[in-house]
């Protein structure tokens, strides 16, 4: 079965860690040809910046984010510094689609770059611009990556224990993603645009932008009540029991929420806490509220007796939501993701065969590919300016040995 | 603000809370048509709060504050789908329709006598998404769960809080909204691939659980590489040889970013020691892996004493990923959105005047409009009704003491 693009759409992806890549990915499993363009001397950073080894580990090759983030693409190096590697950047611009950057602002300009003149030399090419927090206003210089997008976003102000004044960074630096997915949905949209006015054009995603508007009710809570809402940790405004309690053994946690008083009788029975179900102060909403220390108290103790699975089965049984707090080898062993066959192996040189998550949208008639291995530095350098460029083999050589191409970096640079 | 980038798409919208909502949202502000097919008693999303009189999710009449915000830039019908003159109307709406898209509990739609397949069997121009908690298939297909369960089985909740306490769930609903982001994405697949040739619709089944697990790569293979499942680390991101970590300073909280080389060396000059870059517990990325907790030490007592504006000033100009971390009603009036005329007044007709995110991201090929308040329940049913399938007026009130709209 074909693809969506099936190769009729070529994505220059310049793009570097998390959110620009994740873009690139999702157009590679849509079957267009995204070509990533590493710099010989600053390839991606995410290469790099949780990787240790000696260089004669191939420690670039060793980044598990980098290699989940870059699958189906395919890797050529070009020297950005150098005019004969912008020259060939410029060739490349002339027969491709889409271009992706997440540079800082300004740095397109400084390549001679903005969209300006990526548009003189090909009017059809939409390219999509990434910055923090956008491309112009005062702060637009400021760096950012996930966790400092999401902190802006106002997120992480909103994420703390009820109790408590410490606030929390999310696990998986969700400015990325977020910023990442609606540079997927943007580029879809300006491509639809241009089948009908046969122009491309510039689309900027300021990722700060694109985080707010999850943040929303609490704005709207601030807006309305004049107060400043505050971290609720755990627990539910006007629900309980709502909460994560340890289960026997290690590490062992699960997360139980009551929507409704019938889900509490429930919960209670499940779990036969007889004293409990007949506590008055627990009796209706407003009293399990009132009385919630109490209440995640007793629960506590009580769970904290019990396997977490059986717990959570019988929880789910009479109709109590209920899941167990999952690391990162619980999820993938989950029974429900399994049996779709959500995460996929691939085999990718270096480092061998892994589970990574796989396409999230399931089209049945155009299937998303996701088995593709991301590249090693530089890999498809000849093919792609022999493909693409319709280069010599001389003028590739000569590339090569003026550094302008490259498939191992000219200097190692660990970790920045 | 609106586009039009997508002003020849017509979308059928029977979704309802916020997974659905904000995917047709995201399309309807880049210029879609967006139709917003609900019961003749509204939605549940209605009645979802903020209010003006507080946080409970009851209240206004007609719309709470969250519903203001994932329907701007509809149009809004009623159709009772489980009557026949409802499967219908909606069948005729479907007619000429790029998009159906749903949030029901899977197997709903069939139910109706309105199952995807023969729907796009029928209109073979037609998608439809199907937003749904776990997906159409599998064991736990049918499975209820919330924001609290979505997360804690996701795989983001388990690495974040303190040590000593109880893992700590993310707020709101973000995870829903990566749900829905994926929903708007798929819906434009569908029509990429009308664009590149397909010549017929498809059925793309989207897992809000899939999506939560999508956005863990950190967790999922980086533990396969290293056979390291990160725990949780108090106020570091993770132990680990970066210092990523929300520390407490004089007015409150800030992030620090701190991983490369280069961005330590700007912490160590921003504090005033840079004798660290050469003290042998800080010297590598390795070293400061092995003596994290000094560093953390080191670093918390040199921000309690300093205000986050000058930490973020001063930070940056170290070229270091160094930000307050503001409260949402900072964010309302941060000077950078004000700058980029990023939020949006709205007068809503139920609420009055609010504030509101804008679009997300900015196309360039064309200028925007303002964007349409959310309607009312049935605020379109004339004009739709009437106006595109050409119904009487005597009609349209039979269908409505029938209840079907």
């Amino acid at each position: 079965m074909k693809t969506i693009f099936d190769g009729k759409l070529r994505v220059l992806d310049l793009s570097m860690g998390w959110a620009g890549p994740l873009v690139g990915l999702m157009f590679a499993e849509m079957g267009a040809e995204v070509i990533k363009v590493e710099d010989t001397q600053h390839f991606d950073w995410w290469r790099g910046s949780l990787s240790m080894a000696a260089p004669e580990m191939q420690p670039i090759e060793r980044a598990s984010v980098f290699n989940t983030a870059n699958r189906g693409k395919r890797g050529i190096t070009l020297d950005l510094a150098s005019p004969r590697g912008i020259e060939v950047l410029k060739r490349l611009i002339k027969v491709s689609d889409v271009l992706i950057e997440n540079y800082s602002p300004r740095v397109m300009e400084k390549l001679g770059l903005p969209y300006s003149a990526v548009r003189a030399i090909n009017p059809r090419m939409i390219m999509i611009s990434m910055p923090s927090f956008g491309s112009d206003g005062p702060e637009c210089e400021a760096r950012g990556y996930g966790n400092t997008v999401e902190a802006m976003a106002g997120v992480t102000g909103l994420m703390g224990y009820h109790d408590g004044e410490q606030r929390y960074t999310l696990s998986n630096a969700l400015g990325d993603p977020v910023g990442g997915l609606h540079g997927v949905f943007a580029l879809l949209a300006a491509l639809h645009e241009r089948r009908r006015t046969g122009r491309g054009q510039w689309v900027e995603l300021a990722q700060v932008e694109a985080l707010i508007p999850f943040v929303t009710r609490s704005m709207l809570e601030y807006q309305f009540t004049g107060m400043v809402p505050r971290p609720r940790g755990n627990r539910h405004p006007e629900h309980a029991p709502h909460g994560i309690y340890r289960a026997a053994g290690d590490e062992s946690w699960i997360a139980i929420a009551c929507e409704s008083d019938q889900q509490w009788k429930n919960l209670a029975a499940a779990l036969s806490l007889d004293n409990l179900l007949n506590d008055d102060r627990f009796a209706v909403a407003a009293n399990r509220k009132a009385n919630e220390d109490a209440l995640d108290a007793s629960l506590s103790r009580a769970i904290a007796e019990m396997n977490a699975d059986e717990c959570v089965e019988r929880l789910r049984t009479a109709g109590v939501l209920a899941a167990p707090v999952n690391s990162a080898p619980a999820v993938m062993g989950d029974p429900q993701l399994q049996s779709r066959d959500y995460f996929v192996a691939i085999d990718r040189a270096v480092v061998g065969t892994h589970l990574y998550p796989g396409a999230v949208a399931n089209l049945p008639e155009t299937p998303l590919r996701d088995d593709v291995p991301a590249p090693l530095l530089g890999e498809h350098n000849r093919e792609v300016f022999r493909e693409v460029l319709a280069m010599s083999d001389a003028e590739i050589a000569e590339l090569e040995a003026s550094g302008i191409i490259g498939s191992s970096p000219r200097q190692y640079r660990a970790a920045s | 603000m609106r586009y039009r980038a997508l002003d020849d798409l017509r979308v059928i919208d029977v979704t309802h809370f916020i997974a659905g909502p904000y995917a047709t949202k995201l399309l309807a502000d880049m210029g879609a048509d967006v139709i917003k097919v609900e019961p003749p008693w509204g939605e549940g999303g209605r009645k979802l709060g903020p209010n003006r009189n507080g946080i409970e999710s009851s209240g206004t009449p007609d719309r709470g504050g969250l519903f203001a915000f994932l329907n701007l830039n509809k149009r809004a019908i009623t159709i009772n789908l489980k009557h026949d003159r409802g499967r219908e109307l909606i069948t005729r709406m479907l007619d000429g329709a790029d998009l159906l898209i749903e949030n029901f509990a899977p197997g709903t739609l069939a139910s109706f006598g309105l199952a995807p397949d023969e729907l796009i069997a029928k209109f073979p121009k037609l998608s439809v998404i199907s937003i749904s908690n776990f997906g159409q298939d599998g064991p736990e297909r049918d499975g209820a769960l919330n924001d609290l369960v979505l997360f804690a089985r996701g795989g983001w909740t388990f690495p974040v809080g303190e040590r000593d306490r109880a893992p700590l769930t993310p707020p709101g609903s973000l995870a829903q909204y990566v749900g829905a982001v994926y929903g708007a994405i798929g819906a434009l697949q569908a029509i990429a691939a009308r664009d590149f040739g397909l010549n017929r619709g498809q059925h793309i089944d989207i897992s809000l659980l899939e999506a939560t697990v999508a956005t863990m790569i950190y967790e999922t293979v980086t533990f396969q590489y290293s056979g390291i499942v990160r725990g949780r680390a108090g106020k570091r991101f993770a132990v680990g040889p970066f210092m990523i970590v929300t520390l407490k300073c004089k007015d409150g909280f800030a992030g620090l970013h701190c991983v490369t080389d280069k961005q330590f060396e700007g912490l160590c000059d921003l504090m005033g020691r840079r004798e660290l870059l050469t003290d042998p517990r800080f010297r590598t990325a390795l070293d400061r892996y092995g003596s994290n907790d000094a560093l953390l030490k080191i670093v918390e007592e040199f921000f309690v004493d300093r205000d986050r504006k000058w930490l973020y000033s001063e930070g940056q100009r170290r070229a270091i990923p160094l930000v307050p971390i503001p409260s949402v009603a900072e964010v309302l009036d941060w000077e950078q959105t004000r700058a980029r005329n990023y939020f949006e007044t709205i007068d809503d007709p139920v609420l009055g005047k609010i504030r509101l995110p804008g679009t997300p991201l900015r196309l360039t090929s064309h200028r925007t409009e303002q964007s349409r308040p959310a309607p009312r329940l049935g605020e379109h049913n004339q004009e739709i009704f009437e106006g595109q399938l050409g119904l009487k007026r005597a009609e349209l009130d039979a269908l409505k003491i029938a209840g079907t709209i």
